[in-house]
């Protein structure tokens, strides 16, 4: 048993694993610019990753360990946005160096499957203002409610799980008609599929990617399982 | 064998305790005091099939069965190891005061005082009334029941047909004995055996037992082995009269064994009294003391316990010692390298400016708490990292299967009140199903010895790993507490975690080099204290902050009309 997780669904005909793929995959896209934030493969990831994928877990465990999982991408995701140095007055009254979050960041959520991650964002970030993109299908924008100055933050785009990565590519679209800097869009997902992944970032290269696994083993009934209808 | 507090109420005068033991020969249907004993000879315990087969009339009175003794394990599972006195004084005689030098090393070696007597004499009476006046509030017991040997299959045999002699010294193991009395005295934790009567083997869940300031072993046999008489300080002959034992053996084995008259005075004549008098006896030569009588002589009991005290201060020992170690503490260099079983969760951006919030004097309670509520739960998700996991192969929505991970452990809380329970809500979103116990330690102000007041464990504890949470760890002496209290009830030292936002260095040290097995986990570390006890730089007195009841105003928020 000691295959991991994200091999499973290799055709034999092909010599490297999805791993080694992935692997080679992230390599190529970081030469051209790419910044990927993928959380360290610790066990208890591994197990909330198992429960998620698991089509026999009970809806309420299936949001119990998917807020978890979200939080931990998004405290992971809130690691590479910038601060600086902070010294403080301990209330013993010793100095202790310490560090500062910079302001001017939010949230968008694509909607539905994204809103689900509002959660986690605010447990993080208690009144992180959270922009709203609904695209429908064709790829039609219906709806998108972004901040008026959000030219000058820090955007996390929030989707859990990226199949093939369409409706994400439109998203990033409609926040580049705001005339947001590829630099300043942090995507942040649970799953993201390899093929999505390069769909993404061909088109955009220079985005920071922010997930818990790429793999072809996503659950894809996200929706279906956190908000319980179709 | 040191439950039941209730019995050593004994004392008053003397003459009068006098008096009524020796009525208490005479009328041996009376509950004696020796129902307590360690039962040390064993020959009519394992020979109760073949007795008890044969059922007696004369025997078994109703109230019998009520209090039977029928204890077929040395050391057993329930054994309390929390002794409370008549003057409502706590005594722990199991464990070791929780604080250590620089290096780790115990700071000093413990009293051993060797208890030795035929079967039935006392002994166990006598060692907890020394324990009781001692005042001392770390001693540890050790009885010699725990090293027989164990026995092949001849001997087994032998042993079912009462032919094997449990009083001779070639019962014992004595180079076990030495190692273990060796290692305790020096304030080192050991794995005593736990013998199995049934079997003649030991169990395969040895019991843990740690130093102390004074460690009393009592046996028929322990003046026995001349390497083991050397390690004593001090040794005490208990001399009960020999009718008086047999008589004791007599009204012991008829009325809670159900055994015949004849089938006791057999096998006394036949193993106990011979070697009574060959090697039990002529340990009396080897005595400091002898008390006759056994634990119903109050005036020879005062008299050791005081010429104990007596040696006890002329080493150094003084009941205020742990309070100067503290501060030796605050002044001591550390060792270089970081102990091997603490893990400081990754210094990432978020934790670090998490951990600033908490520290900053001037953070808002509204902030404070969030931010700390945050921290706590990172540090719970780490905690998890550290638990057991189990590969299993679950089949996604659209059929296809997956390899992954299932943890394989039940978790519980043990929150240290007050600030402990601040990470009760972490754990809870991170851990649905957990259970949470509680534990109030707070530390004496005059001894300043943390002491136990509360303590609620879910049942069967041993099936969990448990994590003790408390926000910060200075000199690690209530985690430590905790640990003990744990170990006591027979969770395992691999099971246990410590989680806190904040750890002094020292405390880390101490923690780790008396529970090397324990996983220390936590969020930021400071290496230095003040004087009294506060970690520099620190983050101030976190439960008061958490809760809002500091008396410094200028931390709250307005009062909002």
């Amino acid at each position: 048993m000691a295959v991991s997780p994200t091999c499973n669904g290799t055709s034999p005909s092909n010599p490297l694993t999805e791993e080694q793929q992935v692997d080679k995959l992230i390599k190529e896209l970081q030469e051209k610019g790419t910044n990927f934030v993928l959380l360290e493969k610790t066990v208890q990831i591994l197990e909330l990753q198992t429960i998620l994928r698991d089509r026999t877990t009970s809806n309420s465990d299936f949001v119990f360990n998917a807020d978890r999982l979200m939080r931990l991408v998004i405290e992971e995701g809130l690691n590479h946005l910038p601060y600086s140095e902070h010294n403080i007055i301990t209330p013993t009254g010793f100095r202790y160096d310490g560090i500062q979050f910079n302001r001017g960041n939010c949230g968008v959520s694509l909607c539905r499957s994204g809103e689900a991650m509002e959660i986690a964002l605010r447990q993080c970030c208690r009144s992180i203002r959270i922009g709203k993109i609904l695209i429908g299908e064709e790829q039609k924008v219906l709806y998108a409610r972004l901040l008026p100055d959000i030219v000058t933050r820090r955007v996390l785009l929030l989707y859990p799980t990226i199949g093939s990565g369409t409706t994400v590519c439109k998203a990033i679209e409609v926040l580049k008609e705001a005339r947001v800097p590829d630099e300043n869009i942090y995507l942040v997902s649970l799953f993201l599929s390899p093929s999505g992944l390069q769909n993404i970032t061909r088109k955009f290269p220079h985005i920071t990617v922010v997930s818990s696994d790429i793999t072809s083993l996503y659950p894809n009934h996200f929706s279906t399982k956190y908000f319980g209808a179709e | 064998m040191v439950s039941n507090a209730g019995s050593l109420a004994g004392g008053g005068d003397v003459e009068a305790t006098t008096r009524k033991s020796a009525k208490r020969s005479v009328k041996i249907e009376e509950n004696p005091i020796f129902s307590q004993s360690s039962g040390s000879s064993v020959n009519e315990m394992v020979n109760l099939t073949d007795e008890s087969s044969s059922p007696s009339e004369e025997t078994s009175p109703p109230r019998a069965a009520s209090r039977t003794r029928r204890r077929t394990m040395s050391g057993g599972r329930a054994e309390h190891h929390l002794l409370t006195t008549k003057t409502g004084k706590k005594i722990y005689t199991k464990g070791r005061p929780p604080w250590y030098d620089k290096r780790g090393k115990s700071l000093k070696q413990s009293f051993l005082i060797g208890i030795c007597g035929g079967s039935a004499s006392g002994k166990t009476t006598v060692a907890e009334k020394i324990v009781e006046r001692l005042g001392i509030p770390w001693v540890t017991i050790l009885s010699m029941d725990s090293f027989y040997k164990v026995l092949n299959k001849k001997q087994i045999e032998q042993a079912n047909s009462s032919d094997y002699n449990f009083d001779h010294p070639d019962a014992f193991d004595f180079e076990l004995l030495h190692k273990t009395l060796d290692r305790l005295r020096v304030g080192k934790s050991v794995e005593v055996p736990v013998y199995d009567f049934n079997t003649h083997s030991r169990d395969p869940n040895p019991k843990m037992m740690y130093g102390a300031d004074v460690l009393i072993f009592e046996g028929i046999l322990a003046f026995h082995d001349k390497k083991i008489r050397d390690l004593m300080d001090m040794k005490v002959f208990v001399d009960t009269d020999g009718d008086l034992r047999l008589a004791r053996r007599i009204t012991r084995d008829v009325s809670e064994r159900g055994r015949t008259i004849d089938g006791i005075t057999d096998q006394y004549f036949k193993f106990v009294k011979p070697s009574f008098d060959l090697y039990i006896a002529p340990g009396m030569q080897e005595a400091d003391l002898i008390v006759p009588r056994g634990g119903d002589n109050d005036v020879a009991i005062d008299m050791i316990v005081q010429n104990v005290m007596a040696q006890l201060v002329e080493r150094g020992y003084d009941s205020n010692q742990n309070n100067r170690d503290r501060h030796d503490l605050v002044r001591e260099d550390l060792p270089d390298c970081l102990p091997q079983n603490l893990i400081i969760l990754k210094q990432t951006p978020q934790v670090r400016g998490l951990v600033t919030f908490v520290r900053d004097r001037t953070t808002s309670r509204d902030d404070h708490i969030f931010y700390s509520d945050r921290l706590m739960r990172i540090l719970i998700e780490e905690v998890m990292n550290h638990m057991p996991y189990r590969d299993v192969e679950v089949e996604l929505a659209n059929g296809k299967k997956a390899a992954g991970k299932r943890k394989n452990a039940q978790i519980c809380g043990l929150p240290i009140m007050r600030a402990g329970e601040c990470m009760e809500s972490a754990l809870r979103s991170v851990v649905k199903d957990c259970v949470i116990g509680k534990i109030l330690i707070q530390t004496n102000e005059s001894t300043f010895d943390p002491e136990l007041h509360y303590i609620r464990l879910p049942p069967h504890i041993t099936r969990y790993k448990v994590i003790i949470m408390d926000a910060t760890v200075t000199t690690g002496s209530a985690a430590m507490m905790a640990i003990r209290v744990l170990l006591d009830h027979d969770v395992k030292e691999e099971d246990i975690y410590v989680a806190s936002l904040l750890m002094g260095q020292q405390g880390a040290h101490a923690l780790a080099y008396a529970f090397p097995k324990v996983k220390l986990i936590t969020t930021a570390m400071d290496s230095h204290m003040t004087e009294n006890c506060y970690l520099i730089p620190g983050m101030g007195n976190f439960g008061d902050r958490y809760y809002g009841t500091g008396l410094d105003l200028d931390l709250d928020e307005p009062f909002e009309a």
